[in-house]
């Protein structure tokens, strides 16, 4: 028997619901509600969604990344939006291995370094089109754009579907704004349906083109030929459906979250302006600052369900509890960081758990560090006195993902040369 | 006194700070795994290498006075 509210010590059960709009509107609080989270416990318990235990703290959170054994991937998402399994991030070792082998040499540090070059053309291109004016709202102008165009351009998907596909992926995993919660499940579903759609016509046009002898070089073809050992570790194809899921969490995994760190880059750098003149004046500062920034505001709370009972950070987990790991919190524990609260671009060592732990740790870290490095360079070279519009506030959404609508920022215009 | 950079491969998940931090010790194969390149540590480079094994979220890196092969490699 799963736990129930009435199984748990009175003192750790929390009001906490991770899509509440209240938590980050109209002012952003998750550091604030998950920091008051981790002084009742390391592990607490929500009663939302069927009840599912929050773990708070950075020693219980690592120790569950690294025990899929004990605690699955599957569902890795509160709410289901029907979608299925996500690929590979639903999947336990050892199902999980194969597919992971096949996608980490795709994104690996040496490939994604390769694309450097191109990646600060761009970007220099995205701050050029803004920095004459003064003023730009941060989210649509750069830091959508930037980790889309890179991600087009690897898998070899036409720019032009990146508005339908962005507002697709959004309602999958958000629902509409104004939803009430059974609209919200009848939104997630028809989106992620229309990915689908969307995914099957890009895997015909390859299998087409390849018919006729013109084999794309992109990373949607290397997907595609994967081969994957299944259980009796007989070799096989991917089916269509396995390629669609894989292909929807690369999108969504990818996009999001390299939006949302590059947001907060400029929200607390604007803030602490100290730690920022050190990133202005001292370009090899800034890998160490970008691994600041993931710390100081890590976006994700990952699921995890238990397979069997296991006692951990003082409570007792039943087989097939839910867990929701609050990164953004763990991170932030003093036990594992000095003066967690505050943002020290130099600090060191700087062990965060923002790309995960364990064997679904991020596969696209190497390419997400590539472009944060390079924005924060480029920036910080050409608009360095960016300030938040105090008449214009960002607007932050919650979820297990949490990001920016908005960021209206203003700053010294650039005079053309 | 020779030194030699070990990594756990049973720790390591491939965070890629080590590399990242210290790419004249450290290189990384094609699935994004460490690879250490100086056997021993150059005397210039052991603080560079104890540097690595601090910052490792796993723990999985080691400087150590012999080359031992860890069980899981
Ligand atoms: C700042 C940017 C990013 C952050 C903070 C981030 C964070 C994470 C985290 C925490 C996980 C582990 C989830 C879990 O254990 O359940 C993960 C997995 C994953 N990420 Fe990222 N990610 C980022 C960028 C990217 C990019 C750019 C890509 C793709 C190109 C990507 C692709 C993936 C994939 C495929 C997985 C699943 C790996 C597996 O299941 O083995 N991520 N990411
Ligand atoms: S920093 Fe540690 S976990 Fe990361 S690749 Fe190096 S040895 Fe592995």
């Amino acid at each position: 028997m799963p736990t129930t509210r009435a199984d748990v010590r009175p003192d750790l059960v929390v009001d906490f619901d991770i899509y509440d709009p209240a938590l980050t509107m109209p002012v952003d609080r998750m550091q604030e509600r998950t920091a008051e989270l981790a002084k009742v416990g390391p592990i607490v318990w929500s009663p939302a969604y069927g009840g599912h235990w929050l773990v708070t703290a950075y020693d219980e959170v690592h120790e569950i990344l690294r025990d899929p054994a004990t605690f699955s991937s599957y569902p890795n998402n509160l709410v289901d939006a029907g979608q299925g399994k996500f690929l590979p991030i639903e999947l336990d070792p050892p199902e999980h291995t194969s597919y992971r082998q096949a996608l980490q040499p795709l994104f690996n540090p040496t490939r994604m370094r390769a694309l450097e070059p191109r990646i600060r053309e761009l970007v220099v291109e995205l701050i050029e089109k803004f920095q004459g004016a003064g003023r730009v709202e941060f989210v649509e102008e750069f830091a959508h754009e930037l980790p889309t165009t890179v991600f087009l351009a690897l898998m070899g998907w036409p720019l032009e579907d990146a508005p339908m596909f962005t507002e697709a992926t959004e309602i999958a995993m958000n629902g509409k704004p104004g939803d009430t919660p059974e609209q919200a499940v009848a939104s997630r579903t028809e989106a992620a349906m229309q990915m689908f759609g969307y995914f099957m016509q890009i895997i015909h046009t390859r299998r087409a083109a390849a018919e006729a002898g013109e084999e794309l070089d992109d990373i949607t073809t290397a997907v595609m030929k994967t081969r994957i050992k299944d259980a009796e570790g007989v070799e096989r194809d991917l089916t269509d459906d396995e390629l669609a899921r894989m292909f929807f969490l690369l999108l969504i995994a990818g996009l999001h979250t390299v939006q949302g760190t590059l947001c907060w880059m400029m929200l607390h750098l604007s803030t602490n302006t100290d730690q920022r003149d050190t990133v202005i004046a001292d370009a090899d500062a800034i890998p160490a600052a970008v691994e600041e920034v993931l710390r100081y505001e890590s976006q994700i709370a990952m699921g995890r369900r238990a397979v069997r009972d296991v006692e951990i950070g003082g409570v007792t987990i039943k087989a097939d509890d839910q867990l929701l790991l609050l990164l953004c919190s763990a991170n932030r524990d003093d036990s594992q960081f000095a003066d967690p609260q505050s943002l020290q671009v130099d600090r060191t060592p700087n062990r965060h758990l923002a790309f995960g732990s364990g064997p679904h740790r991020c596969i696209g870290s190497h390419l997400a560090r590539v472009e944060l490095r390079i924005a924060m360079e480029e920036i910080h070279k050409r608009i360095p006195d960016y300030r938040l519009d105090p008449e214009d506030p960002a607007v932050v959404l919650p979820s297990q993902v949490r990001g920016f609508a908005r960021l209206p920022l203003l700053f010294t215009p650039v005079t053309s040369s | 006194m020779d030194r030699y950079l070990t990594v756990d491969r049973g720790a390591c998940a491939g965070h890629g700070l080590c590399y990242g931090a210290a790419p004249e010790i450290v290189d990384c194969d094609d699935q994004g795994d460490p690879i250490i390149l100086t056997e021993p540590v150059p005397d210039g480079m052991v603080g560079q290498a104890e540097h690595v094994v601090d910052i490792c979220p796993e723990r999985a890196l080691a400087l150590q006075e012999s080359l031992q092969e860890s069980p899981s490699a």
